[in-house]
């Protein structure tokens, strides 16, 4: 379906804004669901998994979109997830080297961006039919998608949950902690809630560019019947 | 006889390469990585080492020492001294087997006397919300500073002792007030082989000292 091979800059940002938004892993595919309910109890422990997620997807698809023409199609599956996964070993030890403390808290779940299927996915249905710039814009844009997805679960499970927001009290000291939140359950009720909210403004975003070809349309009619 | 055509032995080889490449670079960064890893690691170890231990003048991380438990895991002391050089605490690793999920592990440091000064819980996999506050509840983890065999009731309130069970998790406390309870008990039969382990290690460390100098 992602069949762009002209390189022009409004390319580029449809690249980008289709992963971000309109095709973003959480909201429009549902994937990565795993780190999703896992690591998301707060907005930071969220931030980072969304970075460490975007870092091992920016240098897959850049990786994979380079080598695409080399690897037989046989093979393209194992050769891809060799890549990933040592990827996300690096990733892994870099962590663990230089940011022990949140390294501790996302714990398995930094191994396991392995099976993320997003960034197998990305590999398999843009980097590998794409060129290296467009790859590296699509990475960005689903990398930033994830981590704003993740950041906004982890930040509303933590305000609701704690009544707080990176750490600092929101709601004041006498916020009693609402538990179903920060617990996997409360990951599922938060995420409806946001995907229901995504919808509302995916409707509007359409009626508002139906509004404006009709407009267009209509001025057209005018100059012309004029 | 030929068991490959051409098409395969490109993709065999293709393979090969891909994963020679990649066990390359993960070489080269676990190589690059393995020194700030270890410092990382003690580092952590260290900022709970100071909380659980008294003041003291010495490196606990380079004086630690291992002392074999019968029929268990050995288990590594950190001891305290104060300026004169004497020993006045221990911190060691306590393992409660009997978490919620699975095992609990704890720092805790204790006075020669046998008085705990704190304890720190440094891993575990308690539920969010409810048994993490083993390591969120400060005044909780307060409640064990300057306790002893003799002068506290080892159990939660439910069951008759001093330390606060937490609303939704009795079973999380229960294990750790048993742990340290455990801990002490251990401690108070090893004092003196924990003293002699130490003077021997403190002996072997200065003749190596000695023979390293006469060889350079």
């Amino acid at each position: 379906m992602n069949q762009l091979s002209t390189d022009t800059e409004v390319v580029k940002q449809e690249v980008f804004t289709n992963g971000f938004w309109y095709n973003n892993a959480i909201f429009a595919q549902l994937l990565g669901m795993c780190p999703l309910l896992g690591v998301t109890t707060s907005a930071e422990n969220g931030f980072w998994m969304g970075l460490a997620t975007l870092m091992v997807l920016v240098f897959s698809n850049l990786i994979v979109s380079v080598v695409r023409s080399y690897i037989p199609k046989e093979v393209r599956i194992p050769a891809y997830i060799i890549i990933i996964a040592s990827l996300v070993t690096v990733v892994d030890l870099l962590m663990n080297a230089w940011m022990h403390d949140m390294y501790l808290v996302l714990g398995l779940f930094i191994p396991l961006i392995v099976v993320n299927c997003a960034i197998l996915g990305r590999a398999e249905a843009f980097a590998s039919k794409n060129s290296v710039s467009n790859s590296l814009v699509d990475a960005l844009g689903m990398g930033l998608g994830f981590t704003f997805a993740l950041l906004l679960l982890g930040g509303a499970r933590e305000l609701f949950g704690q009544g707080k927001l990176f750490g600092f009290e929101i709601f004041g000291a006498d916020y009693p902690d609402v538990l179903m939140f920060i617990l996997p359950p409360g990951a599922f009720i938060a995420l409806g809630f946001i995907l229901a909210g995504v919808n509302i403004v995916n409707k509007r975003l359409k009626q508002r560019k139906e509004a404006m070809a009709l407009q267009m349309q209509q001025t057209e009619n005018i100059a012309v019947n004029g | 006889m030929k068991f490959f055509d051409k098409e395969q032995q490109k993709i065999a080889f293709v393979l090969f390469v891909v994963g020679i490449i990649s066990a390359g670079v993960l070489g080269l960064v676990a190589q690059l990585t393995e020194a700030p890893i270890a410092q990382a690691q003690r580092d952590a170890l260290n900022k709970n080492l100071v909380q659980v231990l008294p003041e003291h003048a010495n490196d606990a991380y380079l004086d630690a020492f291992e002392l074999s438990m019968d029929g268990q895991e050995s288990v590594r002391f950190y001891p305290a001294k104060d300026k004169r050089g004497n020993i006045i605490a221990y911190a060691w690793q306590q393992i409660a087997p009997d978490g919620y999920s699975g095992t609990i592990r704890i720092l805790m440091g204790v006075r020669t006397s046998g008085e705990v000064v704190a304890i720190r819980v440094i891993d575990h996999r308690e539920t969010p919300g409810l048994g993490d506050g083993i390591t969120l509840n400060q005044p909780w983890l307060d409640s064990f500073q300057a306790t002893s065999l003799s002068n506290t009731k080892w159990a939660v309130k439910k069951d008759g002792g001093v330390f606060d069970q937490f609303t939704g998790a009795t079973i999380t406390p229960r294990s750790v007030v048993k742990a340290v309870r455990n801990g002490l008990i251990m401690f108070a039969e090893r004092q003196d082989v924990l003293r002699k382990t130490y003077r021997e290690k403190q002996r072997n460390d200065e003749n190596k000292k000695a023979s390293d100098g006469g060889q350079s």
